[in-house]
């Protein structure tokens, strides 16, 4: 039950990012860190009890969102939802972070939620997390004694858990230069407009002379973390995208995933509707998600 | 009628720029010295248990706790937060079986969320904290969530006099055979060629004001209970606390803040009780309750849900010889509303059509969900799903136009209406179905719709509806207006009718300068303090305007009468032979003889005597002008929708396309007020037809008390939408007005699913009609 007064905490306002390693290495386990503090404030009127809330409102140089053809994407830790939609690279480069960017949440929240606190909440529904799963990242953890680099295939270990450990500080994730012939998109179904998704699904194709030369095929809200589904793309990887091949694949969708019953839908409805998803992200991609 | 100054006039509504700039000042946003605060402590583990023990030690230990009190140290009385017991006779009130079945805190808890103890603390943080530390164990009893669990003979019992935990069916008394009924609808069946029938679903939608239950009390030096609340019904609730806490009206005054949306939440009493008990106990300072988003769903009313069957019998002609219906519905914890939904239900399916014979039956039954009250259409909006799904349910199967056929066989004047034995006295239902038949363009997209075969497809689809101003005659009507003429020729009205943002406070105030021939900028309207207010029911049933606005043109007439009086005698003419004009009463044919309301009103305040003749100089006494006024009827709203949808077939996904709603309105006193009743009714009404539903899981406990699971329609799901007013001015009505507060929620309801019915083939019995529903009925379809 939710309360109208916040439990008790220490709210630490670092000036840079050392001051926050510090902080954190301090702190440890007892202390959760604020950026939007879209899911973080809320929780802490719901159990969520910690004493130590670093706050980066203070810190300078996380808020970068660059883009060079050569390097790719590089999405600050401060980096908000509002940024992404307002961003015309990623746009052009990225359809499928920026269709998920456009639909996230409600536009209040957009403005204030970050691209990496949407990671770092290891939800299974994470709508920009999902665009990111499919376009492949790496993200920067910082801690006192250095800088490490993991790739979203292996952030997210369970519901809410991550590779993070709790002395670590995301910096910031980069998101692979674009491809010839690389073609990506989101989509997603919800119970109204402005809403979490009930279901979601990414993809990231590489064409060539229309065929497939690789995939990678992401899916949402159908397991306890968002998960790939390898064998859907082992079928699309070199192969010609038909009709025929589409019906295969969303065949194929049910068997990858393990999707159970919720308030906003039910593993059954999830389990029918996540092959037609796929296929149609899929063809999205083909049809609108040119990266140039 | 001569031509109308004021009324019809988009006039800037006299809340607007207080809502806009946030200056309102709502019960959450009031200060008073000394201020303490209260925190109910609620169960949430459970949905059903005794109270084993419950110990308060430790937080009346806690730093800044005043008092921290259990079942034993508030009043014992029991209560119905509910106000419909008073607005019945008493012996009706015997008739209906309405109990007083609830208390302030309780050591049996019936519904998740129900209360067991509070503390009053300094701060709402010190309060907070001190409720987590009072220590409650229970016994879990076995939890009865739906009519049929609670039925069950081996239930156990909510309330010695309810046995079978029915705690209401229609008296025999009343109702012969416990049904509203007409003809004889066995026999009439079999006239039926045509016969169909099914047993529906309609949900638990919960209202969604946007201001969550706020309030303060205040047991006064002069051992008066004050209490600020956003009520609806200022003056009931003063009545019923003061019942409660064994009080004379004069010791309790109601400060009826700014309303931030009611919709029939704010129907009677919420937490009053509750704070008031608080501040009882702490005499002199003032105590405030704030409740949390999802502590007000679940201590507020939802609408009715339960299982309604429904069966109806037609002749190849089209003729509709019988209907016969049942509505089961889900309770809830306590008594609450129980007797009034249970009847209006049937009422409006009996308003609606001709059917030879129709026989109704509403039973509520006590559930271990939370209370059931009052929402926006009170019944009606279960019935449109119901009854309109049967209605083209029956038109398919007679091959008729569903439009066509609605025009026929609709009632209209003369015909009962929907309490039988009224006759409705204005229908203009056939003029609403023609416009808006023509705006959507009916004709050609049924036509278009058939025989579709792609994954998107369309469907177009219509539903009626009756409601009413006011719920005479089966409930008591009344309203009483004070109108007092200021020297200045100002006009100030006081009444305890509650705006809650329909914006009944700016149409009264058309009414009254119309009545008066004063300008709207003339008129101010006094309300919020029972102390100096007449009686009023308060905001409900659409009638704010129908019977609060008879009471102020009444009041404003008796002003005009005694303008006209006065200028009489001081013109030596007959009254006959005077009008006014730019507030100058003149004498008909003689153009110089005159006198100003401006002076009339200021003579009768400052009535001087002149030195010279030692007479006084005009009429002596402020005018002031008095109703207290019984509507002679219930001016029945009619309204029509028509929705058009298109249906993904592979997810089962709705989007609605449009919507055209075309309402016998009356006459709209404020256009852009009745567009937004409209526009409102249409996104609740859309909501409970697709998306909304509050549920819980199988132990009883609430699995979507906050905006996160439970949604509304927003903006960016709302259809296109024409809004089309049909001006039929009824007779009784304030130059015509009818209520529209309710009447825009309920067709589109019904629509919706027809749209869907139309776009599919199938119609999908359970609301609301989700992607999961729809899939699955077209799964079982194509096996």
């Amino acid at each position: 039950m939710t309360s109208r007064v916040m439990r008790d905490f220490d709210l630490l306002l670092p000036e840079s990012v050392p001051e926050v390693l510090e902080l954190l290495a301090d702190h440890k386990d007892n202390c959760a860190i604020l950026s939007g503090g879209t899911d973080l404030l809320v929780a802490l009127k719901f159990d969520y009890a910690v004493d130590n809330v670093v706050s980066l409102a203070l810190v300078p140089g996380l808020d970068d969102l660059s883009f060079d053809p050569d390097q790719g994407l590089s999405i600050g830790a401060k980096v908000t939802i509002a940024d992404i939609v307002k961003s015309q690279d990623v746009k052009t480069y990225y359809p499928a972070l920026w269709q998920a960017a456009k639909v996230f949440a409600t536009p209040q929240l957009r403005n204030t939620a970050t691209v990496l606190g949407n990671i770092m909440r290891a939800s299974p529904a994470g709508d920009c997390s999902l665009a990111l799963y499919a376009l492949g990242g790496d993200l920067q953890l910082k801690n006192a004694s250095g800088v490490r680099d993991v790739s979203l295939d292996d952030f997210w270990l369970s519901y809410g858990v991550t590779a993070r450990q709790s002395d670590e500080l995301a910096i910031s994730l980069r998101v692979p230069p674009p491809t010839a012939g690389q073609k990506s998109a989101f989509q997603r179904m919800t119970r109204t407009t402005e809403d979490l998704s009930k279901i979601n699904a990414a993809v990231s194709l590489t064409m060539a002379d229309g065929v497939c030369q690789s995939a990678r095929v992401a899916m949402g809200c159908v397991g306890p973390t968002l998960i790939r589904l390898p064998k859907v793309e082992a079928m699309l990887g070199g192969a010609e995208i038909t009709e025929d091949l589409l019906g295969e694949v969303s065949d194929m969708v049910a068997a990858e995933i393990t999707p159970i019953d919720d308030i906003r839908s039910s593993a059954d409805y999830r389990r029918k509707v996540a092959g037609i998803l796929v296929r149609r992200v899929i063809n999205l991609a083909l049809t609108e998600g040119n990266n140039q | 009628m001569t031509e109308l100054k004021v009324v019809g006039k988009r006039v800037e509504r006299v809340d607007v720029r207080a809502k806009v700039t946030g200056g309102a000042l709502y019960a959450a946003d009031v200060q008073l010295a000394g201020m303490l605060y209260g925190k109910i402590v609620r169960c949430y583990d459970y949905a059903h248990a005794r109270v084993t023990s419950l110990d308060l030690s430790e937080a009346a230990k806690c730093k800044g706790v005043i008092k921290v009190l259990g079942p034993k140290d508030v009043t014992q009385k029991e209560y119905n937060a509910s106000v419909l017991d008073m607005m019945v006779s008493a012996d009706m009130r015997g008739v209906l079986g309405d109990i007083d079945d609830q208390s302030i805190f309780t050591d049996h808890v019936k519904h998740y969320g129900d209360a067991i103890a509070a503390v009053i603390a300094i701060s709402e943080e010190a309060a907070e904290r001190a409720a987590e530390k009072i220590k409650v164990t229970y016994e879990e009893l076995p939890v009865y969530m739906t009519a049929e669990a609670a039925k069950q003979a081996d239930a156990l019992q909510f309330r010695p006099e309810k046995p079978g935990n029915l705690a209401f069916q229609l008296p025999e008394m009343a109702f012969p055979d416990n049904a509203y009924a007409w003809g004889e609808v066995d026999k009439s069946f079999d006239e039926a060629d045509i016969i169909v029938e099914d047993t529906f679903y309609v949900p638990k939608q919960k209202q969604c004001q946007m201001e969550p239950g706020s309030y303060i009390a205040l047991y006064d030096d002069q051992e008066r209970l004050n209490c600020w609340t956003s009520t609806q019904m200022p003056k009931l609730v003063q009545k019923k606390l003061a019942n409660l806490f064994e009080l004379p009206m004069t010791r309790v005054r109601i400060n009826a803040t700014v309303i931030g949306g009611g919709f029939g939440a704010r129907l009677g009493m919420v937490l009053e009780p509750e704070t008031c008990a608080l501040a009882m106990a702490v005499p002199g300072r003032p105590v405030k309750v704030l409740s949390t988003r999802e502590e007000d769903w679940v201590t507020s009313p939802s609408r009715h849900p339960g299982k309604y069957w429904m069966k109806m019998g037609f002749k190849k002609d089209g003729t509709p010889v019988a209907c016969d219906a049942k509505f089961e519905n889900y309770k809830g914890a306590y008594y609450v509303d129980a007797s009034g939904t249970a009847f209006t239900t049937g009422a409006w399916l009996g308003g609606m059509y001709k059917f030879d014979s129709l026989r109704y039956r509403g039973e509520s039954y006590y559930t271990n969900q939370s209370i059931c009250g009052a929402f926006r259409g009170y019944g009606n909006p279960q019935t449109n799903f119901v009854m309109e799904q049967m209605i083209d349910r029956g038109c398919a199967e007679l091959g008729v136009d569903p439009i066509e056929w609605r025009k026929k066989w609709h009632k209209g004047v003369g015909d009962d209406g929907w309490c039988i034995g009224v006759p409705y006295n204005s229908c203009a239902l056939d003029e609403c179905l023609d416009r808006a038949a023509e705006a959507a363009n009916w004709t050609e997209k049924r036509e278009k719709y058939k025989n579709q075969t792609g994954t998107k497809r369309r469907g177009i689809g219509v539903a009626v509806m009756n409601h009413t101003s006011g719920a005479m005659p089966m409930l008591l009507e009344h309203t009483v207006c004070d109108a007092l003429l200021h020297q200045d020729a100002t006009v100030t009205l006081n009444l305890a009718c509650s705006d809650m943002g329909q914006g009944s406070h700016t149409t009264l105030r058309q009414v009254a300068a119309e009545t008066l021939d004063f300008a709207y900028e003339d008129i101010h309207i006094a309300t919020g303090n029972t102390d100096a207010a007449g009686f009023d029911i308060g905001a409900h049933a659409s009638r704010t305007l129908y019977v609060g606005g008879g009471a102020v043109k009444q009041a404003c007439e008796d002003v005009r009468r005694q303008l006209f009086e006065r200028a009489a005698l001081e013109l030596e003419e007959d009254v006959d032979n005077l009008y006014m004009e730019d507030k100058i009463i003149h004498v008909k044919g003689s153009s110089n003889k005159s006198i100003s309301v401006q002076t009339i009103a200021d003579q009768g305040v400052n009535n001087f005597m002149n030195p010279e003749t030692g007479e006084l100089i005009g009429q002596p006494g402020q005018i002031q002008g008095y109703a207290s006024f019984f509507p002679p009827h219930n001016a029945p709203p009619f309204g029509t929708t028509i929705a058009e949808v298109e249906v993904d077939m592979e997810t089962g996904e709705v989007k609605v396309l449009e919507l055209v709603n075309a309402h016998d309105v009356g006459r709209a006193i404020h256009p852009g007020v009745v567009e937004g009743q409209l526009d409102g009714g249409a996104q609740q009404g859309l909501g409970m037809a697709l998306t909304e539903e509050t549920y819980y899981d199988d132990k009883g406990i609430c699995q979507n008390n906050s905006f996160t699971d439970y949604k509304m329609f927003g903006p960016s799901d709302m259809p296109k939408m024409t809004n089309i007013l049909v001006e039929n001015p009824d007779p009784t009505g304030p130059f015509g007005a009818k209520g529209v507060g309710e009447a825009g929620l309920v067709p589109p309801v019904g629509a919706t699913a027809n749209a869907i019915f139309n776009a599919i083939g199938i119609q999908i019995l359970e609301a609301p009609i989700t992607p999961e529903k729809i899939l699955k009925a077209l799964e079982d379809a194509n096996d």
